[in-house]
């Protein structure tokens, strides 16, 4: 008597299961025969199916046979270990018989599963806010703690007492600035052409070409090179501190400094600190002229402008305002990166996984910042009038 | 250890011969010939930095040998061609020293990777051979744990878990037991044994862990640093007693002469 019910394999499985495993009773006993050639099967059963399927009658007990057997392929120890533990979830006990020895002996290794632990409950709704709250307000402890700490610490690393390397303070330095030349020559360039074309072709229809220069010259001291050339940096620098760290951090090298009384954020977050926010400025001024001279190029070759016309213009269009508030911009967009990438960093999980997720963390949340002191800079200025 | 005659050939096992082991112009180990037997313990020792895992990245094909041939039951790894290599490798597990389990997938998914990729099984048959591994390696249950939760001894076994989750012919152990406890390391080390006993398994382990050595090894090959070749081959019992000297000071843990000692 079959003790599966109808249409319990589909028609593709039926063909090789049938030849595998087969159900019978034994006075009242239901008896689970295993039989042919395991290894070669296709898809042999798998040991949840039978379980749901096979209908133990009320009885405590169910056999396994494996008089009919080919061969000690190991996916039988695997079936049979799996069905106990199936079963022993119904309160239903395996008992083999017949079994290669083989077999018996490597289900013999296997530990029984011990019962699933109870999951924990659920919090209410209440108690996640109320958690997911007080999380935000140690990140806003911490953050204040680091911002902290760096001002603490800046007249020592003014004055050369900081507990650091020189050595890799050089070192940051060339990777922050002379590095990061290439990639911002480009971008400001392009950006300061984009800003020529579309200007041009809208003054142009005003008959007030000659503006240009005032367009592009403001456009790129106060707003677009700072912004452009800080995405630059959010992407190339904060992403690389940030993976650096959360890797040290994994491999134990913060604790290891830590021990020999080095404070981390001192000897790492402040070299980085100092580097990006001397560099930063730097990089702008470079930035912001490229720029200008990218809208001269498109001025000269869409307007006809003369360059020299341009420069001119450019004297009377721009104060020196301009360029001062990019700078000091380009300052805290220095800052934000720094610490930024360093507080999450030295606060990453011990994971490969980790690692990378601290990256596209800091590079999401330095242009977020990016674009939010940008935007208050511009309420303050319009305020005071400059 | 029979010497190894020049065209023997084992129908099953492996078979190194001549081998030569080298970084660039740094030489590592050369003129290593020697036999593993099916379903035996062979272990690699030698002290730090003789080659041992450099060896062994050799015999699993992660590196390639500028000279010298490796046989797996008659057939050799390097010039065989892809899919034989690809159906040789499946038939190899590792356990690397720092067990290298995916920290970003659950132990269950560590160990269920390898058949997803390389078998037809389906997903059901999977789980059970994910349950049935663990349980052999003592982690029953613990499929849905994260590979950073586990103790260091419960890692080795999770990688243990994945090494055997194709039934490979052959196992290979990177430092078993290194960082581990003597109570753990014992454990694991006569759960090598028994998955050896049941799973008719082939293991290759790299060790300088003495008790370990003297517990599981069968057969053995010392790499020395100095004469850059193996200068003993056989069963550690017998080399502690008959061995070169270099050897026996190894399996005594007594120290070498002073003119020896210069890289520790």
């Amino acid at each position: 008597m079959s003790m599966l019910r109808a249409g319990a394999f589909d028609v593709s499985e039926r063909a090789t299961t049938s030849e595998l495993i087969a159900f019978e009773t034994e006075s009242g006993t239901p008896v689970v025969q295993l039989s042919g050639d395991w290894g070669r099967a296709i898809r042999p059963p798998s040991a949840a199916h039978v379980a749901d399927t096979l209908d133990v009658g009320g009885q405590s007990r169910v056999v396994v046979d494996g008089a009919a057997l080919d061969n000690a392929h190991p996916r039988v120890a695997a079936f049979v270990h799996a069905l106990g533990d199936a079963l022993t979830q119904d309160n239903v006990s395996l008992d083999t018989r017949d079994l290669p020895d083989d077999i018996s002996a490597l289900i013999a290794l296997a530990s029984p599963t011990p019962a699933a632990p109870e999951r924990p409950r659920r919090p209410g709704l209440l108690a996640r806010v109320g958690r997911r709250a007080g999380a935000q307000a140690s990140v806003a402890r911490n953050t204040a703690n680091l911002v902290g700490q760096a001002m603490a610490l800046t007249p020592a690393l003014v004055s050369g007492r900081a507990q650091t390397r020189w050595r890799d303070f050089v070192e940051l330095v060339r990777e922050t600035g002379a590095a990061s030349l290439p990639v911002v020559t480009v971008v400001n360039i392009l950006i300061g052409a984009v800003l020529g074309f579309i200007g041009a072709v809208q003054l142009q229809t005003f008959g007030a070409g000659m503006y240009l220069a005032d367009l592009v010259g403001i456009a790129s001291a106060r707003e677009m090179a700072a912004i452009m050339t800080a995405f630059i940096m959010a992407g190339r620098i904060g992403a690389t501190f940030a993976a650096h760290l959360a890797t040290m951090e994994s491999n134990e090298e913060i604790d290891a400094l830590r021990m020999i009384g080095v404070s981390p954020f001192e000897f790492l977050a402040l070299p980085r600190l100092a580097a990006l926010s001397l560099m930063m400025p730097l990089l702008f001024l470079y930035g912001a002229t490229l720029a200008i001279a990218g809208g001269m190029i498109v001025a000269h070759i869409v307007l006809g402008t003369p360059p020299v016309a341009f420069v001119e213009r450019l004297q009377d269009a721009m104060s020196l305002s301009e360029f001062v508030i990019g700078f000091v911009k380009s300052i805290a967009f220095g800052v934000l990166i720094a610490l930024t990438s360093c507080y999450i960093g030295l606060n990453a999980g011990r994971n490969a996984a980790e690692v990378g997720r601290a990256a596209t963390r800091t590079v999401v949340v330095c242009i977020i910042g990016i674009i939010s002191i940008d935007a208050v800079a511009a309420l303050c200025t319009n305020a005071l009038g400059i | 250890m029979a010497e190894l005659s020049d065209n023997q050939n084992l129908e099953r096992g492996i078979v190194v011969r001549d081998l030569r082991l080298a970084f660039g112009d740094t030489l590592v180990q050369e003129a290593l010939s020697f036999a593993i037997h099916p379903a035996s313990i062979f272990v690699i020792m030698g002290v730090s930095g003789c080659g041992k895992s450099t060896l062994l990245r050799h015999m699993i094909d992660l590196a390639r040998a500028d000279q010298g041939e490796i046989v797996f039951d008659g057939k050799r790894l390097v010039t065989g061609d892809r899919a034989e290599r690809a159906a040789l490798q499946r038939r190899i597990g590792v356990l690397f020293q720092s067990t290298a389990l995916w920290s970003s997938m659950t132990v269950g998914e560590n160990v269920a990777l390898p058949m997803q990729l390389h078998t037809k099984m389906g997903a059901g048959e999977i789980a059970d051979q994910v349950a049935f591994k663990l349980a052999l390696v003592g982690l029953a249950g613990q499929q849905s744990r994260m590979p950073s939760e586990l103790s260091g001894g419960m890692q080795k076994r999770a990688g243990l878990a994945r090494a055997i989750a194709l039934d490979p012919d052959y196992l290979f152990l990177d430092e078993p037991s290194a960082g581990l406890d003597p109570i753990t390391s014992q454990r694991l080390d006569a759960l090598i044994m028994r998955l050896r006993d049941a799973l008719k398994l082939s293991v290759i382990a790299v060790t300088h862990e003495l008790p370990s050595i003297f517990t599981i090894a069968d057969d053995s090959i010392y790499l020395d640093n100095q004469s850059k070749t193996a200068i003993a081959h056989g069963d550690p019992h017998r080399l502690v007693e008959h061995g070169p000297d270099r050897v026996r000071a190894f399996l005594k843990r007594e120290p070498i002469e002073a003119e020896e000692t210069e890289s520790i």
